[in-house]
This record gives C-alpha cells, sequence and structure tokens, in this order.
C-alpha cells in the first residue's frame, strides 16, 4: 500500500539499497564486466573479474547489454560521444580500423598523402639495449620549404598531455609552418590494451590526417603486470618485456605506418624511486624498440628535466630563473619543466622538411 | 578512489551496511567509520596516512587541553600553538615551492638567483581540507561552541570522516561532533528518520554535475582553449571562460551533493556548500551562496578576529582584503589564485561603497524593477573575470585569453554536447527550489525500493552520457 514518506527506517533504505543493486547489476553488467577486467593485477581483480564475468554471461541473453552498445554508437552518430571507437563505429566508412603488428593503416578517404607510407618491417625479437644515454643529439635535417606548412602530431598519454602539450601548443604562434594534431590521450599507455587499445583507437583519432612528424610521450601508467592469453606476467618479468616490447613496436610501426617520422620522448626521471625503477626499465624497452626503427628517433628527456647524475629534481633554471619542472605529483612535468624540452624540439621541427626524412641512424 | 567509480559503490554499500549493523555499539561504530575512513584516504596515498592521523591526534590533544583548562591565559596559549602548528604543516606541504620560488624572484631582482636543489614535499590530498578541520576543532573548543565534552575518537573521526575528507565541505566542530554523540541517535527513533530520497537525488545530482556537465564541458572546451588560448578566436575563447564557470560549479557542487548524500545515507547531517550561486545580484550574495562553508570558516576565523565589520570604513575594507586574499592563496600556491583573492576583495569593497551610496541616482537604478537582472549579469561577469585567473596556470595565460577576446574568428567549439552542458551548468540554477522538492516528494508516495530502482537508471543514463574516463575533481588540488 502506498504511503506517504519524507524520511524512511534502516530496513526500508536497506530494501532500496538492494533494488538499486539488483537493476544496477541488470542494466549494466557489461560496464561492471569493462570496469572488472580494467583493474590492474592483484587481489582487488581476482575477486572481481570473475564474478562480474559470470554475472556478464548470465544475462547476456536479456540483450541488455547489447542495446547499451547499440545506444553508445547511436549517441556517437549523434555527435554527443567523444570516444573515438564509438565515434568510428558510428561512421564505418571513414576508417577502417584493422591495423595489426606490422601491418599499415588502411585508409578509404581522405586527401593525397603528403608523406609516404614507410615499408612494412617484420616483427623483430626483442634486443634490450643498455640505458638510454641521458642526452640526445637530434639528427641534422634538411631545411624546410619556405611555402609549406607541416603537420605535427602530438602523441602519447597524461605525459604528453600534462605540461607537455601545453608547453608546445602555447608556443606554437611562434612557429607559424608548423600544425598540430593532438592525438594523446590521458589514463592510457602500451601495457594494458584492453583497457585502452591504441591499434583501435589511434586510427579513428587520426582520422584522414597526415602528419609528418609525430612526437611521443607515454609508459607512465605502465609500470604494472598483465595478463596475456590466460597467462600472468607480472611486471618486469622477461615475459613482459617481451611481450610490452611487442606492443610498443606495434605502437611505433602504427605510428610510423602513414610515412611519419617519429620523434620517442624518453620519460623523465620520476621523484618516487620504486616507481622510477618501473619508468627505468620501460625506458630502456622502448629506447630498444626505437633504435631498431629507421623511421623514429629517440629524444632522450633525463638531461633536460635531470639533475647533473640524472635524477629527479623539482628546480630548475628556466629562461633565467629559477622554476619547478615537474608536477606536484612528482610524475608529470610542468610546463616550465616542458619548456626545458620544447627549446630544442620545436627550433628543430620547423627547419625540418615535410617530406619522408629517413633517419637510418640516430 | 573517486566517487563516480565502482571502486568507491562497493566501497559505500559495505561501509553503509556495517556502520548501521554496529549503530547499537557507538564505540565499534566510530571505530569502524574512521578506519574505513583511513583506508579511503589511504587509496589515494599510504603515505600521508600517519600524517592525517598525527595531525588529528595533536589537534584532539589541544582541543581537550582547552576544553579542560579553565585559565583564560593557558587556553589562549595552547589555540595559539595548535593553529600555528597546524598552518606550519599547510605551509611546509602547500606552499613551499611558492615561498621558494617567490624568495628567489626576489632575490633575482638584485642579484644573480642562486641554485635550489632541494626536493620539494609531496602534496598530500585535502590537507587544505583536513588542516581547517584540525583548526575548526580547537577554535570552537576555544570559544565554547562545543558544549560537550570532547572524546578522542570523535575528534579523530570529525577530521578525517571520508565523504568530506578530500574536497569538504569544510565541517564544524560544534556541528558535526554533537551528532557523534547525540543519545538519540541510539533510539529507534532516530533511525526511522533517514531522508533516502532526498540522498538519492543528491547522489543523482552529484553524479550528473560532475559525469556529464563538468567533465564533457573540461574536454571540449575549456581544457583545449587554455591549454593554447593563442590558438582559438573571441567566440571559443567567451564560450570557454563561461564554460569554465560552469564547469568548476558542476565539478565542485557535484562533489559535495554527492557526499551529503553519502552522510544522509549513513546517518549524518552535512551543511549546504552552493545555493545558486550565479543567480547573485552582488558578490556578497554570491559569497553566501558559493562554497559556503569555507566563505563561512573565513569570515567565522578570520574576518571576525580581524575586527569584521564593527569597525571604520578604512579597516572594514583591509578586513575583506586580508580575508579574500588569503582565501584565494589557500586555493593553491600561485600569484594568479592571489590576484583572483584580491579580485573578489574589491568586489566585496565596491560594493559596500555602491550599497552605502545615497546618490539619489543610485538609489533609484537600485529601486528599479530590472535592477536585479542586470546585477545578476553584471555580477556573474565579474565572477568569470576572477575565474580567468583562477583557471590559468599563470598571468601570462590569463593575459593571453583576455587578448584573445579581441580577435575576429568563428566559432568551432560549440558542438551539441558543450552547449547543452554549458546551458544546464548555468541556468539550471534558476531552477526553482520547489521542483526539486516536489520530486523528493513525488518519491516519497511510491513503493519502497521505487527510489532504488530510480537511482539505479539514473547512474545507467549518467554512465552512457558522460565522456569515456573521470577526470579529477578540480577542488582535490587544493
Amino acid at each position: 500500500m502506498r504511503a506517504y514518506r519524507r524520511t524512511s527506517t534502516v530496513q526500508q533504505m536497506s530494501v532500496s539499497l538492494v533494488v538499486f543493486v539488483v537493476w544496477m547489476v541488470l542494466l549494466d553488467s557489461g560496464g561492471l564486466y569493462d570496469w572488472a577486467s580494467r583493474l590492474e593485477l592483484g587481489p582487488e581483480r581476482r575477486m572481481a573479474l570473475p564474478t562480474a564475468t559470470w554475472v556478464h554471461r548470465a544475462l547476456a541473453p536479456l540483450g541488455i547489454e547489447k542495446e547499451r552498445r547499440r545506444g553508445l554508437v547511436e549517441l556517437a552518430r549523434v555527435g554527443w560521444s567523444d570516444d573515438p571507437e564509438a565515434l568510428a563505429a558510428a561512421r564505418p566508412v571513414v576508417v577502417k580500423k584493422q591495423v595489426v603488428v606490422a601491418d599499415v593503416m588502411t585508409k578509404v578517404v581522405g586527401p593525397a598523402p603528403v608523406v609516404a607510407p614507410h615499408p612494412v618491417r617484420p616483427a623483430r625479437p626483442l634486443v634490450l639495449e643498455g640505458a638510454p644515454p641521458m642526452w640526445s643529439v637530434l639528427p641534422k635535417i634538411p631545411a624546410v620549404k619556405s611555402d609549406e606548412t607541416r603537420t605535427v602530431a602530438l602523441a602519447g598519454d597524461s605525459m604528453m598531455a600534462v605540461g607537455l602539450s601545453p608547453a608546445i601548443l602555447q608556443q606554437a604562434s611562434q612557429y607559424k609552418d608548423l600544425v598540430f594534431l593532438k592525438l594523446f590521450k590521458s589514463g592510457t599507455g602500451l601495457a594494458r590494451p584492453e583497457v585502452f587499445d591504441w591499434q583501435l583507437e589511434y586510427p579513428a583519432m587520426l582520422k584522414d590526417e597526415m602528419p609528418a612528424f609525430i612526437v611521443v610521450a607515454i609508459g607512465a601508467n605502465d609500470g604494472q603486470g598483465f595478463v596475456e592469453d590466460g597467462v600472468t606476467y607480472p611486471f618486469g618479468s622477461e615475459g613482459w618485456q617481451r611481450i610490452y616490447a611487442a606492443r610498443a613496436d606495434s605502437y611505433l610501426q602504427m605510428l610510423e605506418a602513414g610515412g611519419a617520422t617519429v620523434v620517442w620522448l624518453g620519460l623523465p626521471p620520476m621523484k618516487d624511486g620504486t616507481f622510477d625503477d618501473r619508468i627505468a626499465l620501460i625506458n630502456r624497452i622502448d629506447y630498444s624498440v626505437v633504435k631498431a626503427s629507421p623511421h623514429a628517433i629517440w629524444y632522450s628527456t633525463t638531461g633536460l628535466v635531470g639533475d647533473g647524475n640524472g635524477r629527479f629534481r623539482d628546480f630548475g633554471e628556466v629562461e633565467g630563473r629559477t622554476a619547478r619542472l615537474r608536477q606536484g605529483d612528482g610524475i608529470h612535468l610542468s610546463t616550465d619543466g616542458a619548456t626545458l624540452i620544447t627549446a630544442k624540439l620545436l627550433p628543430w621541427l620547423a627547419e625540418a622538411q615535410s617530406e619522408i626524412v629517413d633517419v637510418s641512424k640516430k | 578512489m573517486l566517487f563516480p567509480t565502482v571502486e568507491y559503490a562497493i566501497f559505500f554499500l559495505i561501509v553503509l551496511a556495517v556502520a548501521w549493523a554496529l549503530e547499537s555499539r557507538p564505540f565499534w561504530h566510530k571505530l569502524f567509520l574512521l578506519a574505513a575512513s583511513y583506508l579511503f584516504y589511504g587509496f589515494w596515498s599510504w603515505r600521508h596516512v600517519p600524517l592525517l592521523f598525527l595531525l588529528s591526534l595533536f589537534a584532539a590533544v589541544v582541543a581537550r587541553g582547552i576544553q579542560q583548562s579553565e585559565d583564560e591565559a593557558r587556553r589562549k596559549q595552547l589555540l595559539i600553538v595548535g593553529v600555528a602548528v597546524s598552518l606550519l604543516v599547510l605551509v611546509y606541504y602547500k606552499y613551499t615551492s611558492f615561498l621558494v620560488l617567490t624568495a628567489l624572484g626576489l632575490w633575482g631582482l638584485v642579484g644573480r638567483t642562486p641554485v635550489w636543489n632541494l626536493p620539494a614535499p609531496f602534496l598530500p590530498l585535502g590537507i587544505s581540507f583536513f588542516v581547517f578541520h584540525a583548526i575548526s576543532l580547537m577554535g570552537d573548543v576555544y570559544r565554547r561552541k562545543l558544549r560537550v565534552k570532547l572524546h578522542l575518537m570523535d575528534a579523530l573521526l570529525y577530521v578525517a570522516f571520508f565523504p568530506q575528507l578530500i574536497a569538504g565541505p569544510i565541517l564544524r566542530a560544534s556541528h558535526f561532533i554533537p551528532q557523534l554523540m547525540r543519545p538519540v541517535r541510539r533510539g529507534i527513533s532516530d533511525v526511522q528518520r533517514i531522508r533516502v530520497n532526498r540522498a538519492f537525488l543528491l547522489i543523482l545530482a552529484g553524479l550528473f554535475k560532475k559525469v556529464i556537465l563538468s567533465n564533457t564541458l573540461s574536454t571540449r572546451l575549456v581544457e583545449p582553449v587554455f591549454a593554447a588560448p593563442g590558438s582559438f578566436h573571441r567566440g571559443d575563447v567567451l564560450l570557454a571562460i563561461y564554460g569554465y564557470a560552469a564547469q568548476i560549479y558542476c565539478d565542485f557542487s557535484g562533489y559535495t551533493d554527492i557526499a551529503i548524500g553519502c552522510a544522509i545515507l549513513l546517518g549524518y547531517h552535512f551543511p549546504k556548500n552552493f545555493d545558486a550561486p550565479y543567480t547573485a545580484t552582488d558578490p556578497q550574495d554570491f559569497w553566501q551562496r558559493w562554497h559556503i562553508s569555507l566563505s563561512s570558516w573565513l569570515r567565522d576565523y578570520l574576518y571576525i578576529p580581524l575586527g569584521g565589520s564593527r569597525v571604520g570604513s578604512v579597516r572594514l575594507y583591509a578586513n575583506l582584503m586580508i580575508t579574500m586574499l588569503l582565501g584565494g592563496l589557500w586555493h593553491g600556491a600561485s600569484w594568479t589564485f592571489v590576484m583572483w583573492g584580491g579580485l573578489q576583495g574589491v568586489y566585496l569593497i565596491v560594493h559596500r561603497v555602491w550599497k552605502a551610496s545615497s546618490l539619489h541616482g543610485v538609489q533609484r537604478l537600485r529601486a528599479a524593477r530590472w535592477w536585479p537582472w542586470v546585477a545578476r549579469v553584471l555580477m556573474f561577469h565579474a565572477v568569470c573575470v576572477g575565474w580567468v585567473f583562477f583557471r590559468s596556470p599563470t598571468f601570462g595565460v590569463a593575459a593571453e585569453v583576455f587578448r584573445r577576446l579581441g580577435s575576429g574568428g568563428t566559432i568551432t567549439l560549440a558542438t551539441m554536447p558543450v552547449v547543452v552542458a554549458l546551458v544546464l551548468g548555468i541556468f539550471g540554477q534558476y531552477v526553482p527550489r520547489v521542483w526539486r522538492r516536489g520530486v523528493e516528494a513525488g518519491m516519497s508516495w511510491m513503493p519502497i525500493g521505487f527510489s532504488g530502482a530510480v537511482l539505479a537508471l539514473g547512474v545507467f543514463v549518467i554512465e552512457m552520457l558522460g565522456p569515456t574516463g573521470v577526470a579529477p575533481f578540480i577542488y582535490f588540488q587544493f
């Protein structure tokens, strides 16, 4: 029987909450499964994933999840969603989403490319180099043609989104010949394609653009283990290194596929010692992958934003004044810190020509 | 652990169930909530849990000392020591870099700047909030506002209670601690007084404002423009300024809505923190509607001790300016925040002068029927000017934003989601309060459990409509 209740008892509240949980699971078992599958390795994931998987499978016959996915695509179609994958699904004629290791991105429509695609190279086993150098020297490139602009894509995760890209874009007005594309996304990386798959998302973000240069900063979220084909690989294990190297190589090849020269920025030293050790390993693997490519350049940031020994520092001199080089989290660069990198990088990019540059040896 | 995540939902449901199960055993109930609060904080960083514990323990010991002493001089000494130590902790963690860089900048004016290689401390999340709670605890005891005997557990829980720990609202010890001690709370009558529908609606409103409105405006409008204002023309820049006004309101009021809703379900009452701030007609009105718990904290613990309004006009203006400058600095260790606070001080002073004016023309203007609407528009734009400094990382970026307002060009960022979020974020504040109460009353007629289904459907729709990923709340950095 209905009766007016402005307030409830604990028992009545409990009933409401149970109804909430039941409805939530019914409506959003897909979202729950997505959440569980994105958890980092550990007890939380060990408990949540089997439960979420079971619930998801049990409720699949109801068809709610299918409708939910269709709803997301429809939202993308009407211009509401900003998710590249949903957008790509809503406009399947624009980009064919199929990029695998050593494959070349296939475009269906778009202007004639201003750069020629690089030849496909086979995937190679990991040969781990030593630690990357503290300093890098950018290779000589022929002078730019006077009547051209060139497109530079900024790619990666929050290491690009925070500090670096704002610094680059704020200085963009000084470099009239450079046009920038934003192809980065925070909270992503290369270790967990089930969380964010660059192989699927990047072509959708790129649309029909053909950047001549791609500046990449990625990997700060990758200091974690993952599961591949049902096998758990703790961070840093031999298998982890092999698979991570393959993923970094796939990512690099995808970036290079349109003919761009990739400038891979090494991650700077981190404030937390344990985290810094993890980042050092990621840098070694990425450096090994980049060094093996004739179309990619490794650019070390350690010497620029680290101290004299390549270790983390909070403060440094920027344009004649002392400035804080890093964000308060001890991970990301501040805009001032990023300026130390862009001060070298942007003039170099502005002098490079927009044709394909074969940087055979760095 | 962000509020709009599955992790928090699971955490909260477990805490809720256990907390109510322990309701008849006050000690265990509070101990459990305290442990849950430290766990909640530890999800962000275990590194700073000891700091949170030690600071609240220190504040509790000092507050007990003040409460037990009858000697006024001794009470005052204890208060001064307690507040000074709390502020030193805040200054060390939050303002070290700012002070160092300012000192080096000044040094650079007279000579070669020395090299500074010492590391800056990690900033503990929500330190501004829990330090203010610690000060409020000691201050309320000193002013005899807290009339009940202070217990250690209550003091620790007051400072660390998880719904308000990271971004407020800033509770008063005199308001919250009696709720922990209320004998009637243990009786059957009180556990029948949970406003579940109100809590659910607040949680839904908070999620809607944060996940859809704030995130959409942030990712699609505000971030791109403030990252590189030089790349955008007048229309986009103006839209981004309005967008940030809507974003920061939706972000922060969304957080506090969820916090208040969660507290209601746990059986506690938090004060209102926002009251349709963009409907304000003057700066004083605005500060009675925006971040109410902070503005009233500053009023009671800073402005009134400085002398408040019961002084001459010059001293009054100085008090207003000092309060707002420090309020600006509280938000962040940067001169742009100080500038923002200074602007608010100027607005308040100009308003005082305007209000005191006996000029005939001014009085006629104020009496006009249309004046409140003109005043609202003026006030909103004055607030927006302040937000430019608040959002810009440097004065250079703020100057560029204003400079671009004079440039021509077309609007490129006014996409459908952005426009919808902007309109709802600003004009949603004009929705009559009676409508919101009507929805709650309507739900109250429905069968038990109906509100649970409404909440689930609402959360599902919000998840569908929200952008991918959840950005951290703006006020977490403060």
